[in-house]
C-alpha cells in the first residue's frame, strides 16, 4: 500500500509538473518574446524547465492538500478512492477546468509549432503540384511491374526471416522476462535487466535499427532483415512474456506436486498453455514487419521501398503509382491472412 | 497402524501479507490411515497440506518424515525428492489440459526422469507400462489417448489420482478432491482414492467439507478452526456440539449422497 501511494505521488507531481510547466513556458514566451538565439540557450532552458516542474509539483500538492483535486491527483488516485468519488460534471470540478486549459493550450502551442496554415493548404501552385502527383499515381506505368513484384518478394521475405530468427530467442527471452516465474531475488534482478534492454532495444525504432546495420553490413536486404529482427525478439519477448503472466497456476501445482524441476515446470505446465498465443503474435509480427520492411527500405533497408525512394527522388509518379499498388496488394493480402489464421487459431 | 509416518510439530505459517494461516500446529498422521481435515474455508487446511510438500514454505515448525525435518529442506534437488515420495491431487485436478491423459499420467515421473529426456518426451517403456497400470486400477485405461481437456470432472480426478499414483507415493495428499464434483461422482472418486488406501496402503491426507462423506471414509479426521487444531479423534465422535464448536455456532449439517 506504501509503494502504491509514493508512485501516486511521484506520477501525480510529474503530470501535474509538466503541465504547469507548459502555462509557465508560454506565459513567458508570450511576456519576453525569446529571440531565435534565446531559445537554443539549451542550459537556461533546462533551468526554466526543472524549476518550473519543481513549482509545478509543489503547487499540486499545495493545491490537492487544500482540497482542489488536479488533474494528475484525479488520474493516478487508487481505484478505491475513484470508486468513492462522487459523480460531477467535469466544468463543476477543478481537475476539469485544468485538464481543459492543458489541452487547450498544448493545441494552440501546436498549431504555432506546425505551422499550420490554411493557405499553403489551398495555395494554387501547390495544389497544381500535388494534382500532377495524383495523376501519375493514378496512370501507373506497369513497365515496372515486374521489378516491383520481384522486389516486393525479397521484402516478404525479409520479414519472414527477420520473424523466423527472432521466435528462438523470444522463446527463450519470454521466461525470463515473466515475473510470475523470475521471483527469487536473483532471478528478479536478472528479470529487470532483461526488462530494461527489452525496453531500450523497442524504443529505438526499426527505422534507426536499419541505419544502423546499413553502415554495418551495407546497403540492401540483409541490413533490412537484421533491423526487422532486433525489434521482433523485443517486441515478441514483451508480448510473449505477458502471455506467460498471465497463465494458471494450476498445472504449474500440478507438475511441481510432482516433483517436476524448473524447467520441466515451464515445459510441461506453462509451454502448453502459452503456444497458441505465441503462433498467433508471431504470425502478426511477420504481417507487422511486411509492412514495415517496405518503410525500412527508404533507409536502404533494400527490397521494394528502396525501388519506391529510387523514383520517388526522380518524381516519376507513374512509376510510384505501380508500387503503391503492389504493396498496397501485399499488405492487403498479408493483413486478411494473418487475421484468418489468428482467427482459427484461437 | 500407530506409527507416525509424518510428525508436525508446533507447525507456523504465515504470509508476506500477515494473515497467520497456522498457528502452533502438533499432530501426527500415522502410516496407513485415511486421515480427514475438516475446517470451514480459510481455516488452513489446504495450506497445511502445502506445507507437507514444500508447495509453501512453513514460517515455523517441524515436519518429521523419515526422520528428517522437511520443513527444513531448502535446497530444490531435496524438495524434489521429497515431492517423489508425497503425491498430491487438487480441487480443479491440475492436469495439462492440452497433453493426452497418458502423458499427463507420465508428469508423475517427472522427478525420476532426467529433465532433458522428459522434454523430449523420452520417457522408458516401464514408465509408461507403470502409468497404464494404474490407468487401469482407477479405471480409466481406455482414454490413455485422449486429451486431458476432453474428460467429465471425476474422469479427470481419477487422472490425477494415476498421475500421483505413478510417483509411486507414500502419502498422498488430496486438498479438496471432490469439492467440484457432483454427489455420485463424489462417491466414485472417494472410493477410489479408499482403494488406494486399502489395496495399496497409501497413506492419505484428505481435505473434506461434507462431514457425510467423512463418517464414511475418514479412519481418522482433525479439524481446523483459524489455524489451530480444535478437534482430533474418530470420525464417529462428532456430534451436533463438536459440529458447532468447528463451523460456528448455529451451523446446520447438509447431507450429500
Amino acid at each position: 500500500m506504501e509503494s502504491g501511494t509514493q508512485s501516486k505521488i511521484f506520477r501525480r507531481s510529474i503530470l501535474d509538473g509538466v503541465s504547469f510547466t507548459l502555462f509557465v513556458f508560454v506565459v513567458l514566451s508570450v511576456i519576453l518574446r525569446p529571440t531565435d538565439e534565446d531559445l537554443l540557450n539549451l542550459s537556461s532552458l533546462s533551468y526554466i524547465f526543472f524549476g518550473a516542474m519543481l513549482a509545478g509539483a509543489v503547487l499540486s500538492h499545495v493545491l490537492n492538500n487544500a482540497g482542489y483535486k488536479t488533474f494528475g491527483e484525479n488520474l493516478f488516485e487508487p481505484a478505491y478512492v475513484k470508486a468513492r468519488a462522487e459523480a460531477r460534471p467535469w466544468y463543476n470540478t477543478f481537475w476539469g477546468w485544468h485538464l481543459f486549459a492543458t489541452i487547450l493550450v498544448l493545441f494552440i502551442v501546436g498549431i504555432f509549432k506546425t505551422k499550420f496554415s490554411m493557405y499553403e493548404l489551398l495555395d494554387e501552385d501547390g495544389f497544381e503540384g500535388a494534382k500532377r502527383l495524383f495523376k501519375g499515381i493514378f496512370s501507373p506505368n506497369w513497365d515496372v511491374l515486374p521489378t516491383a513484384v520481384l522486389n516486393i518478394v525479397e521484402t516478404v521475405f525479409m520479414a519472414f526471416m527477420a520473424t523466423f530468427l527472432a521466435i528462438p530467442f523470444a522463446f527463450i527471452l519470454s521466461f525470463t522476462a515473466a515475473k510470475n516465474i523470475m521471483k527469487h531475488p536473483a532471478a528478479y534482478a536478472f528479470y529487470m535487466f532483461i526488462r530494461t534492454i527489452l525496453n531500450v532495444t523497442r524504443s529505438i525504432e526499426a527505422l534507426v535499427w536499419a541505419i544502423i546495420f546499413s553502415v554495418w553490413v551495407g546497403i540492401g536486404p540483409f541490413a533490412g532483415m537484421l533491423a526487422l529482427m532486433i525489434h521482433s525478439v523485443a517486441s515478441l519477448t514483451k508480448q510473449y512474456s505477458e502471455m506467460v503472466e498471465t497463465v494458471y497456476e494450476g498445472p504449474i501445482e500440478g507438475v511441481q506436486s510432482c516433483g517436476a524441476s524448473k524447467l520441466q515446470t515451464i515445459w510441461f505446465a506453462i509451454v502448453p498453455q502459452v503456444i497458441l498465443p505465441y503462433i498467433s503474435f508471431t504470425v502478426y509480427r511477420w504481417d507487422i514487419n511486411v509492412r514495415m520492411a517496405t518503410i525500412i527500405g527508404l533507409v536502404g533497408g533494400g527490397g521494394i521501398g528502396t525501388m519506391l525512394i529510387k523514383y520517388q527522388g526522380q518524381a516519376m509518379w507513374a512509376e510510384v503509382g505501380t508500387i503503391i499498388v503492389v504493396i498496397a496488394a501485399v499488405v492487403w493480402i498479408m493483413d486478411q491472412a494473418s487475421a484468418y489464421i489468428r482467427e482459427a487459431l484461437k | 497402524m500407530t506409527e507416525p509416518i509424518l510428525s508436525i510439530k508446533n507447525l507456523e505459517k504465515t504470509y508476506p501479507n500477515g494473515v497467520q494461516a497456522l498457528k502452533n500446529l502438533s499432530f501426527d498422521i500415522k502410516k496407513g490411515e485415511f486421515l480427514v481435515i475438516i475446517g470451514l474455508s480459510g481455516s488452513g487446511k489446504s495450506t497445511l497440506l502445502r506445507c507437507l510438500n514444500r508447495l509453501h514454505d512453513p514460517t515455523g515448525g517441524e515436519i518429521h518424515f523419515h526422520e528428517q525435518d522437511v520443513a527444513q529442506l531448502s535446497s530444490t534437488a531435496e524438495i524434489r525428492n521429497l515431492r517423489k515420495k508425497i503425491g498430491m491431487i487438487f480441487q480443479h485436478f491440475n492436469l495439462i489440459p492440452r497433453h493426452t491423459v497418458l502423458s499427463n499420467v507420465l508428469m508423475g515421473k517427472l522427478a525420476y526422469t532426467s529433465t532433458w529426456k522428459s522434454i523430449f518426451g523420452l520417457f522408458s517403456e516401464e514408465d509408461k507400462a507403470e502409468a497404464m497400470k494404474y490407468l487401469k486400477l482407477v479405471g480409466i485405461a481406455e482414454k490413455a489417448h485422449i486429451r486431458a481437456d476432453q474428460l467429465s470432472g471425476g474422469q479427470q480426478q481419477r487422472v490425477a489420482i494415476a498421475r500421483a499414483l505413478t510417483q509411486n507415493p507414500e502419502v498422498l495428499l488430496a486438498d479438496e478432491p471432490v469439492a467440484s464434483l457432483d454427489p455420485a461422482t463424489c462417491h466414485t472418486v472417494m472410493d477410489y482414492l479408499k482403494k488406494v488406501n486399502q489395496e495399496l496402503g497409501i497413506t492419505i491426507v484428505c481435505n473434506l467439507h461434507f462431514l457425510s462423506l467423512v463418517r464414511l471414509y475418514a479412519t481418522r479426521v482433525i479439524a481446523l478452526k483459524g489455524g489451530e487444531l480444535v478437534y482430533e479423534g474418530d470420525p464417529k465422535n462428532i456430534d451436533q456440539a463438536w459440529f458447532e464448536k468447528i463451523y460456528g455456532e448455529g451451523s446446520k449439517e447438509v447431507h450429500i449422497n
